[in-house]
């Protein structure tokens, strides 16, 4: 994929054919994990979508309630807000009538939603296999395991989506 | 103990106590007029002191094995409005140190953080300023 800013405000997302189908398909995972109750997701999930907004000596949340009741409020309208999202794009891919590229123009908040969402379900797929900084450290085609194998994988590959939209933000020389 | 003194430290005497008129200088650092310097109004003064003892917590953001480096540096520009070297040091702090503190604010500005970061994904935590 390309991501190419075509004025201030504007970006232009350029998928050839395979990609394009691969991030449908990201898209409707994620669509169905926004739609489920946080509050019926694995525990590991419903810390991401929940959690504590304290740490330290606040992390009972003791005077903090009332921001973390504040928090769990927005946490599930984020969920909402994206998969109306997800729906919206997924529309537009099954209304597009050229797929080669499938080209997607986002201004600055939806490319910032769009990484934030594909940076979801890496969460998603983590916190659902237990990944931890190892398994991201090794191999993944050597993985025995299947499930795990193309979790990581997939990983993987939302991350290179994710740094070709929004390009390196490290100075490399 | 009050807060306010707590911050301060416990031996020193307020600002008026001592006939000094306190102000501020770039970057928010309370700094110490002498009588007969230039001041701002009492009602700024007032006001400036308000903001910085309510800037009394941290938001802090966490290690995981996930989010990957760019996009956490992305993540640091964006919310924090942070210059690259920065966003890169507080990243690097995270990542070898498992946490760095990347703000301190008002209760309410440091819950706005947490959101908008935990909406990109990060562990981020608010707790009271040491």
């Amino acid at each position: 994929m390309t991501c190419e800013q075509v004025n201030p405000g504007l970006w232009q997302l350029r998928f050839p054919e395979h990609e394009a189908a691969f991030i449908v398909h990201v898209l409707a995972q994620l669509g169905r994990h926004y739609e489920q109750d946080i509050g019926k997701l694995p525990p590991a999930l419903r810390a991401y979508w929940q959690g504590s907004i304290g740490s330290g000596e606040t992390s009972d949340a003791k005077g903090l309630q009332e921001e973390q009741e504040m928090l769990a409020e927005a946490r599930a309208e984020l969920r909402s807000d994206r998969l109306a999202m997800v729906e919206t794009w997924i529309s537009e891919y099954e209304l597009a009538k050229k797929l080669d590229p499938w080209e997607v123009a986002l201004t600055g908040v939806e490319r910032d939603e769009f990484v934030a969402m594909l940076n979801d379900r890496r969460m998603q797929i983590a916190l659902e296999l237990g990944v931890t900084e190892a398994d991201m450290d090794a191999d993944a085609e050597a993985i025995p395991e299947d499930k795990r194998r193309h979790g990581i994988l997939e990983i993987d590959v939302l991350g290179h989506f994710i740094l070709a939209t929004l390009g390196p933000q490290i100075y490399r020389p | 103990m009050s807060q306010v003194e707590s911050m301060l430290g416990a031996k020193r005497l307020t600002p008026q106590r001592r006939g000094i008129e306190p102000r501020f200088e770039a970057g928010g650092a309370l700094a110490m007029a002498q009588p007969g310097t230039e001041t701002s109004p009492d009602v700024d003064v007032e006001e400036k002191l308000k903001e910085a003892f309510a800037r009394g917590w941290t938001v802090i953001v966490w290690n995981d094995p996930v989010n990957l480096m760019d996009y956490v540096v992305y993540v640091f520009k964006t919310v924090l409005k942070m210059n690259e070297q920065d966003a890169t040091r507080h990243m690097w702090e995270v990542h070898q140190k498992g946490k760095s503190v990347l703000a301190q604010e008002t209760k309410e500005k440091s819950e706005s953080i947490v959101h908008r970061l935990r909406g990109f994904g990060l562990s981020a935590t608010m707790e009271k300023a040491p």
